[in-house]
């Protein structure tokens, strides 16, 4: 788990898109993560 | 995001036009730096995370309810 306070871990990632997606490129931002198990499933 | 596949996050991304990205984190790399992979068998944990412009996490949730969360976040966005 991470606490609040902690660096937020650098990731590079791709979306659904193809596009790359970094977390650097976000800086000066307000960033939402939201993790989900699966595509288009009720939760 | 999620562990799935590009295909299948663009699928879901068109049904409901969304205007942010679907990361595919399929190496589960980024869910694991998170503590979104609780389960290596199962998807990824309902992990929310906000994180400041700072770089730092302001936030972070074991668990989010999908249906409540976005109004809570709105709230302290």
């Amino acid at each position: 788990m991470l606490n609040p306070g902690d660096k937020a871990p650098d990731f590079t990632g791709r979306d659904h898109t193809g596009k790359t997606v970094k977390l650097a490129d976000y800086k000066g931002k307000t960033v939402v993560l939201w993790f989900y198990p699966k595509a288009d499933t009720p939760g | 995001m999620s562990f799935d596949s590009e295909a299948d996050n663009k699928k879901f991304a068109e049904k409901f036009s969304f205007t942010f990205p679907l990361i595919c984190d399929t190496d589960r790399t980024i869910g694991t730096a998170y503590g979104a992979n609780a389960d290596p068998q199962k998807g990824a944990a309902r992990v929310g995370v906000v994180i400041g412009g700072d770089g730092k996490i302001k936030e972070w949730h074991e668990r989010v309810d999908a249906r409540a969360w976005p109004a809570a976040l709105v709230g302290t966005l």
